[in-house]
């Protein structure tokens, strides 16, 4: 039966909001399918491999599609799709991983530092642009998800802290110091890297 | 590299630089102790500009990052059909 096919003379109100309510869902649908790149690129970042940050998509959309009532119409939609996205990333266990102790951390900040001391700071530039895209991309895929996922938001998406927090399902401060901290097991990362080490 | 006292408070100042979140006087007194200070100089300015190269190769990189078609269609098939 198609929705047009419900749509008689003198419609019942049971009716009605059956049509109603297959209208607000097909417009979820189509709303949450055009937002499937920008997913898809935060799944990217967050999952690593392809083949994880497609399934990880293919759940997140399962699970939108099925609980499309709790959306708020009017909010932000991609937040909304990104919350459940990362919900499933913990559920999937995926957070074994542990963070370098701070000690190390501290010791590549002062390596890199290190490199800098006999050098000006338009050297800095020059140092920096040493680093390829690749070495980039494998750095970050490199830090443990906790931290990656906030970098991933607030440095690489543009959310806010707040939304941040929202999205992940913790506390303004924790996002705050896993971004801290994320920003330095990157640079670590960076710093073990053949240009600059 | 932090063994006087402007040094510290100045890398404690870092990460709130980063996130643009430093008040104007907290601004104003990294300002004036980078100016004075080449080693603080250097960090600030290795900050910025590794952060700003990260960012671009990033959205270098997503921007050639699009769900592949086949994810696409299952994604579609996932909707609710209308009957």
């Amino acid at each position: 039966m198609l929705v047009s096919d419900l749509v008689t003379e003198a419609p019942s109100d049971d009716v009605r909001e059956v049509v109603g309510e297959a209208r607000d869902r097909t417009r979820f649908e189509e709303e949450a399918l055009e937002l499937s790149d920008q997913v898809y690129r935060v799944a990217r970042r967050i999952a690593g491999s392809r083949e994880d940050a497609e399934d990880l998509v293919q759940e997140t959309y399962v699970r939108a599609f099925r609980n499309w009532r709790s959306y708020e119409p009017g909010t932000n939609l991609r937040a909304w799709l990104l919350r459940i996205l990362t919900n499933l990333n913990i559920d999937r266990g995926r957070r074994s991983q542990r963070a370098p102790d701070t000690q190390s951390l501290e010791e590549s900040d002062y390596f890199l530092y290190g490199k800098l001391d006999d050098q000006s700071e338009s050297d800095v530039e020059k140092l920096v642009g040493q680093l390829s895209q690749d070495s980039i991309v494998d750095a970050l895929a490199a830090v443990p998800h906790d931290f990656r996922d906030v970098v991933v938001l607030v440095d690489l998406s543009d959310f806010s802290y707040a939304d941040a927090a929202r999205i992940l399902d913790i506390p303004i401060g924790t996002v705050m110091s896993r971004l801290h901290r994320g920003r330095r097991v990157l640079k670590q990362q960076l710093a073990s890297t053949e240009v600059v080490a | 590299m932090t063994t006087r006292p402007d040094c510290s408070k100045c890398e404690e100042l870092l990460q709130p630089f980063l996130d643009r979140s430093l008040t104007a006087e907290e601004r104003a007194t990294v300002q004036h102790h980078i100016e004075n200070c080449s080693a603080c100089a250097r960090c600030y300015k290795l900050e910025e500009v590794l952060w700003k190269h990260v960012r671009n190769c990033c959205d270098q990189q997503a921007g050639l990052e699009f769900a592949s078609s086949e994810l696409k269609q299952k994604l579609s098939d996932l909707r609710t059909p209308l009957v």
